[in-house]
C-alpha cells in the first residue's frame, strides 16, 4: 500500500467531505435546522449538472453554476414552505419536513432522470498530474483548493464581518435578534438558501468522481451529520479538520481493511464518541 | 396560537363509576366487536379477490409498522427515524430462520422479537441521553449504516436479499395453520393488529404509558417526583421495537421475500405520514392513515416515482398547514357538537411537544 | 402634550390566563414613566407586549400607537427599526460575540425624524467601561456592564422611545443609582423612557410619573410626587417601617 497516495486519496476525500458538510453545519449551527433532503439536494445538484452537460453544449463550469442557482430557487422555495414552523421554532417538525422534502425530491429526479446510474464527465476528471509515487486528478485538486477556500472565506465572514455578526446572534438567540432590528426569519432564509448552494457546490465538485444515482444521498447525510457531531455543530474549522480526519480514516480503513463498510466504519466511531460523551452535542 | 389545557385523562376503567357510564361502556365495547367482525368480513364482501386480500394484509402490517413508531412519537414527543431496523430485523429474521431451518411461524415470531428488543436496547444505549434532533439524527443515522451492511453482506442476502421464504406455519395445538396466499394470510394478519392495538391500548394505560406522560408534559417536574426519564425513555423505545419488528415478520411472509428494500425510505415516509396525518396520541391513527395512504397508492396511483412526491408532499402539506392532523382538525370545526373527552393536550397536539419555555435561558 | 408611546386596551393572554388586562397608559416626551407592582403582576408582560416580543407565545390584543402610527401588527424587529428600542431583562446581549460587535449589530436607518441619535463617541462617553471592554465577549462582563451594554445598543439605535425591563437587577446599589441617574439626563434632553423595576424606591427618585399594576390591571397612576405617597405603594413595597419622610 503506498501510504503516501493513500493520504493523498484521503485529503481529496476528506475535502469532499468538508464541503459536503460545510452548508449543513451552518444551517445546524445557526438556525438549529436539521435539512434531511440534504442529501437528496446535493443529488438532484448533481443530476441537473449532469443533465445540462449532457443534453446542451454548456460547458462544465457554467452547468455547474446553474446547478447551483436552481438549488438556490429551490432552497428559496423550501424556506417559504416552512415559513411557520421556522418561526414558531418546531424543530422537530421542521425536520419531519425536510425529510418529506427529500422525498419529494426522490421522486422528482426519478421522475426527470430515470433510474440509471450516470456520470458526470469532466476533462478535469481525466487529467492526471502526478508528482513521484503519487497522483490525482485535477478535478480532485480542484475540490480540495475550492474547499479550504470556502472555508477560508465563510470563516472569514462570519467572524469578521457584521452579516457574520448578524447570522452568529440569530444562532444565539433569534428572538433578542428581533430586538436589534434583526429580521430573523430572513436570516434564516439566507443561511438556508447558503445551504443549498454550498451542497450544490459540493455536488458539482464531487460528483464527477462517481457514478450517480437518483437513489443516492444518503451516506452524504449521514458523513455530514459525524462531521457536525464530531466537529461540534456551527463549528466550522472543527467540521473542516473532522472532515480531512474522516477522509483519511476512509482512504486508509478502505484500503487495509475493505472499502464496503466504510460508511458502517465511521458511524461506529460516532456511535463510540457518543457513548463515551453521553451528551452527545451541546445544544442550546 | 398555542395554547394548552391542563385536563389530565380520565380512565373510565376501574368500574366505579355510575350506571349510565356502564351502560356506554357496555355501548362501545360492543360497538367495537360489531366494528371489528364488520372489518374482518370486509375483504370477502369486497369480492375476495387475491388483490383485495392483498392490499387488506398490506394495511394491516404496514399499520402494525408505524404503530411502533407512534409509541414513540406520541409518548416521548420523539421521532424514531430507526424503526426500519426493527423492521428489518423481524422480516429478516423470519427470512433466515425459515429458509436455512425447518421451524414454524412461532419460532421465527419469538426471534423477530428477541432480536429487535436487543436491537433497541443497544440503539436506545446509545441515544440514552440525546434529545429531540439528535436523537431522530442518531437513530437515522443507524438506519442507513445497518442497511448499508445488509446490502454488503451475503451472509444476509446481500443486494439481492433472501427468496423462498415458505408460507408462514404456525401450529395451535389443536389445529395447524398454514398460509398460502393472501386471504390465509389475513386472519393472522387481523389478528396481529388487533393484538397490537389492544397492547398500545393497554400500554396507554399502564404505569409507564403514564410516566411516559408525565415526562412529556414536564420533565423537571417528573425527574423531582422520582422518575428517571431516562430510563422511561429507554423503555418505551425497547417497548416499541417488537411491534415493527412482528410487522416486518409478517411482510417477510407475505411477499416470500425480504431484501434491503425493507430499508427503503417509503417505510419510514409512511410510518410518518400515516400517524401525522391523522394525529398523534390517536389509537387508531395509524391505521388510518395507512389505510388512505394505500388506497391511494393502489387506486389513485400515479407511478413509482410519482407517488414518492404524492407521498411526501402529503407529509409536508400536514406538518406545515395542519400539523394537529386531520382528527384534530375536523374535531375543532365541529367543536361544539362533539361531546369530547378529555384528554391530554398539549402544545395543540403538534409534533413537536416540548416546552419552548424550557429552551430560553 | 402629545405622547410618543400608547397603549389602548392592551391584553395579553397566555394559555387560559389573562396577564394584563385592558390596559391604557401613554408616555409623553421627555418623561421618565415607571410602571411598579409586585412579583407576578405583568410589568414585563406589559412591556413586551409594547414591543410586541416576548420569549413565549401569548395573544395580545388592543393597540400601540408610536408617534401616532399604529404599530400594534407590526413584528418586533420592525417596531425596533422604528424607534422603540425594547431593552428586557434577562438575557439582553449576545453572550457569544463582542461588545464591539453587538454594538455593531445595530444599523440606524434614514429615516431622523423625531429620534434621538447618538454617536459611537457619545455612547462610550455614557458608558466609558464599554470602551475598555470592546474586545470581551458579552459572557466576560459583569452584569453591570452587561446593562450598560444593552442601554448602549438601544441609544445607538437611534430611539424614539426606550424601554427598559428591570435595569438594576443584579446590579450593586450604587451602580443602580449611577444607571438611573444617566438614564435621567437622557430624559431630560427629552428621550421617553419607560421603567419596569422592582426596587421601586430608587426609581421614584429619578421618574416623573408611576403607573401601579396589580395582577394585570392599572390600579393607579400619577406623578411621582404623588404616588411617592400612595398608601399601596408604602404598604407594599417599601414596607412597614417606611415613613413618608424617608422619601424626601
Amino acid at each position: 500500500m503506498n501510504v503516501a497516495q493513500q493520504a493523498i486519496n484521503g485529503l481529496v476525500i476528506g475535502s469532499g467531505y468538508a464541503c459536503v458538510a460545510l452548508g449543513w453545519t451552518i444551517l445546524l449551527g445557526a438556525a438549529r435546522l436539521v435539512n434531511f433532503a440534504h442529501g437528496q439536494m446535493y443529488m438532484l445538484a448533481a443530476f441537473i449538472c449532469w443533465f445540462i452537460l449532457t443534453r446542451s453544449g454548456i460547458g462544465y463550469p457554467l452547468a455547474a453554476a446553474i446547478s447551483i442557482v436552481a438549488m438556490a430557487l429551490l432552497g428559496v422555495g423550501m424556506q417559504l414552505m416552512m415559513g411557520r414552523l421556522v418561526m414558531t421554532q418546531n424543530l422537530t417538525s421542521l425536520m419531519i419536513v425536510t425529510l418529506g422534502f427529500g422525498y419529494i425530491l426522490q421522486g422528482v429526479a426519478g421522475l426527470l432522470f430515470g433510474g440509471a446510474p450516470h456520470t458526470i464527465t469532466t476533462e478535469l476528471v481525466q487529467q492526471k498530474i502526478q508528482f513521484g509515487d503519487v497522483w490525482f486528478t485535477s478535478q480532485e485538486l480542484l475540490i480540495f483548493v475550492v474547499t479550504l477556500i470556502l472555508y477560508g472565506v465563510v470563516w472569514l465572514v462570519l467572524q469578521r464581518t457584521r452579516q457574520g455578526a448578524i447570522i452568529r446572534s440569530v444562532a444565539e438567540d433569534p428572538k433578542l435578534a428581533q430586538l436589534f432590528g434583526i429580521d430573523s426569519r430572513s436570516v434564516y432564509i439566507a443561511i438556508f438558501v447558503l445551504e443549498a448552494v454550498l451542497v450544490a457546490l459540493a455536488a458539482v465538485l464531487v460528483a464527477p468522481r462517481t457514478p450517480i444515482l437518483t437513489s443516492m444521498g444518503f451516506e452524504e447525510v449521514i458523513i455530514t451529520f459525524v462531521i457536525v457531531v464530531l466537529g461540534g455543530i456551527g463549528n466550522v474549522g472543527g467540521a473542516l479538520i473532522v472532515g480531512m480526519l474522516l477522509g483519511l480514516f476512509t482512504s486508509f480503513f478502505g484500503a487495509l481493511v475493505t472499502p464496503a463498510y466504510t460508511t458502517a466504519a465511521i458511524f461506529a466511531v460516532l456511535l463510540a464518541f457518543l457513548i463515551a460523551k453521553p451528551e452527545g452535542l451541546r445544544t442550546r | 396560537m398555542n395554547h394548552y389545557t391542563n385536563s389530565v385523562e380520565v380512565s373510565s376503567g376501574d368500574g366505579s363509576i355510575g350506571r349510565s357510564a356502564r351502560y356506554r361502556k357496555s355501548a362501545s365495547l360492543l360497538l367495537m366487536v360489531i366494528g371489528c367482525v364488520i372489518v374482518y368480513l370486509l375483504p370477502a364482501w369486497l369480492g375476495g379477490s387475491t388483490v383485495v386480500y392483498g392490499l387488506f394484509v398490506t394495511i394491516a402490517i404496514l399499520s402494525v409498522m408505524a404503530l411502533g413508531v407512534d409509541v414513540v412519537l406520541s409518548y416521548l414527543g420523539e421521532v424514531s427515524l430507526g424503526h426500519t431496523i426493527f423492521w428489518a430485523i423481524g422480516g429478516y429474521a423470519a427470512a433466515i430462520l425459515s429458509t436455512t431451518w425447518d421451524v414454524n411461524g412461532w419460532t421465527t415470531a419469538a426471534a423477530a422479537v428477541a432480536l429487535s428488543v436487543l436491537a433497541a436496547t443497544m440503539l436506545g444505549l446509545a441515544t440514552l441521553r440525546t434529545r429531540e434532533f439528535v436523537f431522530s439524527l442518531a437513530t437515522y443515522a443507524a438506519a442507513v449504516v445497518v442497511a448499508e451492511i445488509t446490502f454488503n453482506t451475503d451472509a444476509l442476502g446481500g443486494s439481492d436479499g433472501i427468496v423462498g421464504i415458505p408460507p408462514l406455519h404456525l401450529p395451535f395445538g389443536i389445529a395447524d395453520f398454514t398460509g398460502r396466499s393472501s386471504a390465509d394470510l389475513w386472519p393472522i394478519a387481523f389478528a396481529l393488529l388487533l393484538l397490537s392495538l389492544g397492547f398500545v391500548a393497554r400500554f396507554r394505560r399502564s404505569r409507564l404509558g403514564m410516566q411516559a406522560l408525565m415526562v412529556q408534559m414536564n420533565a423537571p417536574l417528573a425527574t423531582s417526583s422520582g422518575l428517571d426519564a431516562h430510563r422511561v425513555r429507554f423503555l418505551v423505545f425497547v417497548v416499541s421495537a417488537p411491534i415493527t419488528a412482528l410487522a416486518g415478520w409478517l411482510y417477510a411472509y407475505q411477499r416470500a421475500y425480504v431484501g434491503p428494500d425493507m430499508f427503503d425510505m417509503y417505510f419510514l415516509t409512511m410510518m410518518l405520514t400515516s400517524i401525522i396525518l391523522v394525529g398523534t396520541r390517536i389509537l387508531l391513527a395509524s391505521t388510518i392513515g395507512v389505510t388512505l395512504l394505500l388506497i391511494q397508492q393502489n387506486y389513485l396511483s400515479i407511478g413509482g416515482d410519482g407517488n414518492k412526491v404524492v407521498l411526501g408532499t402529503v407529509l409536508v402539506l400536514m406538518l406545515v398547514l395542519w400539523p394537529k392532523g386531520l382528527v384534530r382538525l375536523i374535531v375543532d370545526a365541529v367543536k361544539p357538537a362533539v361531546r369530547r373527552r378529555q384528554i391530554v393536550e398539549l402544545n395543540d397536539g403538534e409534533v413537536s411537544l416540548r416546552k419552548e419555555s424550557a429552551r430560553s435561558r | 402634550m402629545t405622547e410618543v408611546l400608547s397603549a389602548r386596551s392592551l391584553t395579553v393572554r397566555y394559555g387560559g390566563n389573562t396577564a394584563v388586562h385592558d390596559v391604557d397608559l401613554g408616555i409623553g416626551a421627555g418623561r421618565m414613566v415607571a410602571v411598579a407592582g409586585a412579583n407576578g403582576a405583568g410589568k414585563s408582560t406589559l412591556v413586551n407586549a409594547l414591543a410586541g416580543w416576548s420569549r413565549g407565545y401569548p395573544v395580545v390584543s388592543g393597540d400601540v400607537l408610536l408617534d401616532g402610527q399604529n404599530i400594534s401588527r407590526l413584528p418586533p424587529h420592525q417596531r425596533s427599526r422604528g424607534g422603540l428600542q425594547h431593552v428586557p431583562e434577562g438575557k439582553n446581549v449576545f453572550s457569544e460575540l463582542t461588545v464591539e460587535e453587538n454594538l455593531a449589530l445595530v444599523r440606524l436607518g434614514e429615516d431622523h425624524v423625531g429620534r434621538f441619535l447618538f454617536s459611537r463617541s457619545e455612547v462610550i462617553d455614557l458608558f466609558p467601561r464599554l470602551h475598555e471592554r470592546r474586545h470581551h465577549k458579552g459572557s466576560a462582563l459583569s452584569g453591570g456592564e452587561r446593562q450598560m451594554l444593552a442601554m448602549a445598543r438601544a441609544l445607538l439605535a437611534g430611539p424614539r422611545i426606550l424601554l427598559l425591563d428591570e435595569p438594576s437587577v443584579g446590579l450593586a446599589p450604587r451602580l443602580i443609582g449611577e444607571v438611573l441617574a444617566v438614564v435621567r439626563s437622557l430624559v431630560d434632553r427629552g428621550l421617553p423612557v419607560l421603567v419596569v423595576d422592582q426596587n421601586v424606591r430608587a426609581v421614584l427618585e429619578f421618574a416623573d410619573e408611576l403607573y401601579l399594576l396589580e395582577r394585570g390591571r392599572i390600579v393607579g397612576h400619577g406623578s411621582a410626587a404623588s404616588m411617592k405617597n400612595d398608601d399601596r405603594i408604602l404598604k407594599a413595597y417599601l414596607g412597614d417601617l417606611a415613613v413618608k419622610g424617608d422619601l424626601q
